[in-house]
């Protein structure tokens, strides 16, 4: 058993890539449309923003005219920490993300949520 | 204790800022596992709130250290069992079901047709 494991952990075997056959030439009447598909279809930055503007709007403590795409929570819309912390929350829920919590608590103005969430591959 | 605020005072400080915010980002989710509804939530969201907010002026360190090792204490001891983790994150229901396929693969739609008809 150890001499077997210590052999396969030797030998390598030589990687083939497979040929790559339709690549070049999409499928008439295949080619995939995966309407369903949750990994290919991203949201637009636009409806990103949209989307946290409308968020941090509705938040009570926060003025709703004073929100731009570029505000900060605690300097120019004068939150909390904890506020944020809030509003961080009430993102991941809009967005249907889970943020580690050292992202999260990195987190301080809009921008930085607009282009972690953008970037994120699974929000939706 | 000198008042000024050395480079040390300061950066436990700031660790100390996040560690509340961290804890208080899970003491919410966890509170939102066990108020499952709503309107409950708002409720316990705001006592939490209140907790948080009667120690904000403490100013000696070794006090903020210990409370929030208390807190935490208090957390790790009402964590929910079974806490609702978005489904493609570690922990959640879709988390590694369907790895998408290694590269080349591909499938030939010949429907069974064998080589000698």
């Amino acid at each position: 058993m150890a001499l077997r494991a210590a052999i396969l952990r030797h030998v390598r075997l030589p990687l083939q890539t497979a040929p790559k056959l339709h690549h070049n030439q999409p499928h008439p009447c295949l080619a995939s449309f995966r309407f369903m598909s949750s990994h290919d279809d991203h949201i637009t930055k636009e409806q990103v923003t949209d989307r946290v503007l409308a968020v941090i709007r509705d938040y009570p403590k926060v003025d709703p005219s004073k929100v731009t795409p570029n505000v900060h929570f605690e300097k120019d819309l004068g939150l909390d920490s904890l506020d944020t912390v809030e509003i961080v929350m009430a993102l991941e829920e809009e967005f249907k993300l889970e943020i580690p919590d050292k992202e999260a608590v990195r987190i301080d103005s809009c921008n930085l949520a607009i282009e972690y969430i953008s970037n994120h591959p699974m929000a939706s | 204790m000198s008042l000024t605020s050395s480079a040390a005072h300061l950066a436990r400080r700031a660790a100390q800022r996040e560690r509340v915010r961290i804890l208080y980002r899970r003491a919410l989710k966890d509170t939102l596992n066990w108020a499952v509804h709503r309107h409950l939530f708002y409720g316990d969201a705001a006592n939490l709130r209140e907790r948080f907010e009667q120690h904000r002026h403490v100013e000696d360190l070794d006090t903020i250290d210990r409370m929030i090792e208390d807190g935490e204490a208090t957390y790790n001891k009402w964590r929910h069992p079974d806490p609702y983790i978005v489904p493609w994150a570690p922990g959640g229901s879709k988390f590694t079901r369907n790895p998408t396929p290694p590269e080349g693969i591909e499938i030939v739609y010949n429907f069974g047709r064998e080589d000698n008809d």
